[in-house]
């Protein structure tokens, strides 16, 4: 198949968005940031069999934005950004074990937290938070993709 | 099967809509222009969680309260949870412990003039985003009020029983009310001889003020308490806001200190609302 779900993916944003919400005030207590929203996005674009546009990056996007408040065109830039490199680097990413395919989406993770909270967070900048919420996100993310609990499997493609 | 890397025309696609996202951000953090798509949204979001509730869960409710027998004891139990909260509102604006006012002329000047049993309007919390609200600068909670007024209550400040928290900036169904942690709210504050104003910056439970001791020859000491001042009009004068904290020396004369404030709006659902 080689085509996303469009519907299906506005379903799965809206329920992870609304996950975050609820986990996100109880982690930022301990300097973590987990933005499920984006790592799913980056799922759905890597376990594509084909490219998905900027088109639709970018109206995904500015749906996040809508529905978690964020100041418009954040996301949408955002996951314009990362479509395009999942996009590009795709077929390199064949080469590459799970642990450093991980360690690429919570670097990611982290450009993301440092540029969102750039625009929405200046005066409460933390390199701090932006240290262990990488940390914990490598750590979350090489846990999940062990085989017993590989959850990049498990996602349909399409 | 490999997917095809993008070409140059999916490329250019791309920078376009990065491009465009960048006018986007632009446009909405400086001019807020999107302000109007978001309050749809909010209100759709909280209404269809409303009926939702009102459709779904509450027949249930019903149908489980008749059940059991004890509907009378319920309907009276929830009237006099009402009627307490009220009570507590009632008395930390009448209370001289809470400091609500400076003295007893500005009490009864104040009650004479808006009427003892209209000073604020009951309302409670219909969402209130807490992600955003420990992540970020942007500190805002949508309330109801029971008995709507019909006047426009724009600017009138929100209490609950430990203090100010905010006030209101759009009053339509539901009311957003910007609270005083906002990082674009600002509350003049007054402790005996110093004035600032006292402004928001993300952080929960603490405002901050900037003052010169070229201006200011008194030192600030921790502890020390800050009050409303009045001016503004928002805010009546007298209000106890907080209690200074960190004090960080920023040159020779400048010094920027931290209030932490009395009032915390996690504390309840249950808000009054002054009319201003």
């Amino acid at each position: 198949m080689n085509y996303i779900s469009i519907p299906k993916v506005i379903l799965i944003l809206f329920v992870v968005n609304h996950i975050e919400s609820l986990t996100a005030p109880i982690l930022i207590q301990a300097f973590i940031n987990l933005p499920l929203t984006f790592l799913v996005f980056s799922l759905v674009v890597y376990r594509s069999n084909s490219n998905p546009g900027s088109i639709f990056a970018f109206f995904i996007g500015f749906y996040v934005d809508i529905i978690s408040d964020s100041p418009i065109g954040l996301n949408a830039m955002l996951f314009c950004m990362m479509s395009y490199l999942i996009n590009s680097y795709s077929n390199t990413f064949r080469l590459f074990s799970s642990f450093q395919v991980c360690l690429f989406f919570s670097a990611s993770s982290l450009f993301f937290i440092g540029f969102k909270n750039l625009f929405i967070n200046i005066e409460n900048f933390s390199y701090l938070e932006l240290f262990i919420s990488f940390i914990f996100n490598s750590f979350l993310l090489i846990i999940l993709s062990i085989s017993r609990f590989n959850f990049l499997r498990i996602i349909p493609r399409g | 099967m490999s997917r095809v890397a993008p070409t140059r025309g999916s490329k250019t696609l791309s920078f376009l809509f990065i491009l465009l996202s960048a006018l986007l951000l632009y446009l909405d953090t400086t001019y807020k222009s999107f302000e109007g798509i978001k309050n749809t949204y909010k209100s759709f979001e909280i209404s269809t969680s409303y009926f939702f509730k009102k459709l779904a869960i509450d027949p249930i409710l019903y149908v489980y309260e008749l059940s059991s027998d004890k509907t009378y004891l319920i309907k009276e139990n929830k009237e006099l949870k009402l009627a307490l909260d009220e009570s507590h509102l009632y008395n930390f604006i009448i209370s001289k412990d809470s400091n609500f006012f400076a003295n007893d002329e500005l009490i009864e000047a104040f009650i004479i003039k808006n009427g003892i049993n209209d000073i604020f309007y009951l309302s409670r919390v219909r969402s209130f985003d807490t992600q955003l609200y420990f992540c970020c600068s942007q500190h805002r909670v949508f309330i109801e009020i029971f008995n709507k007024p019909s006047v426009n209550l724009v600017g009138s400040p929100v209490i609950n029983s430990t203090g100010i928290i905010g006030q209101v900036i759009h009053d339509n169904d539901i009311l957003e009310v910007l609270l005083l942690t906002d990082k674009s709210h600002v509350i003049p504050v007054e402790s005996e001889n110093h004035f600032c104003n006292a402004q928001g910056n993300g952080t929960p439970g603490k405002i901050y003020c900037t003052y010169s001791t070229l201006l200011w020859p008194e030192e600030i000491k921790q502890g020390q308490s800050f009050l409303s001042s009045g001016m503004g009009g928002v805010y009546p004068k007298g209000l106890l806001v907080g209690f200074v904290g960190e004090i960080k020396k920023i040159d020779d004369s400048k010094f920027r200190f931290e209030i932490e404030l009395v009032s915390d709006p996690l504390q309840e659902n249950i808000l009054g609302v002054l009319e201003n």
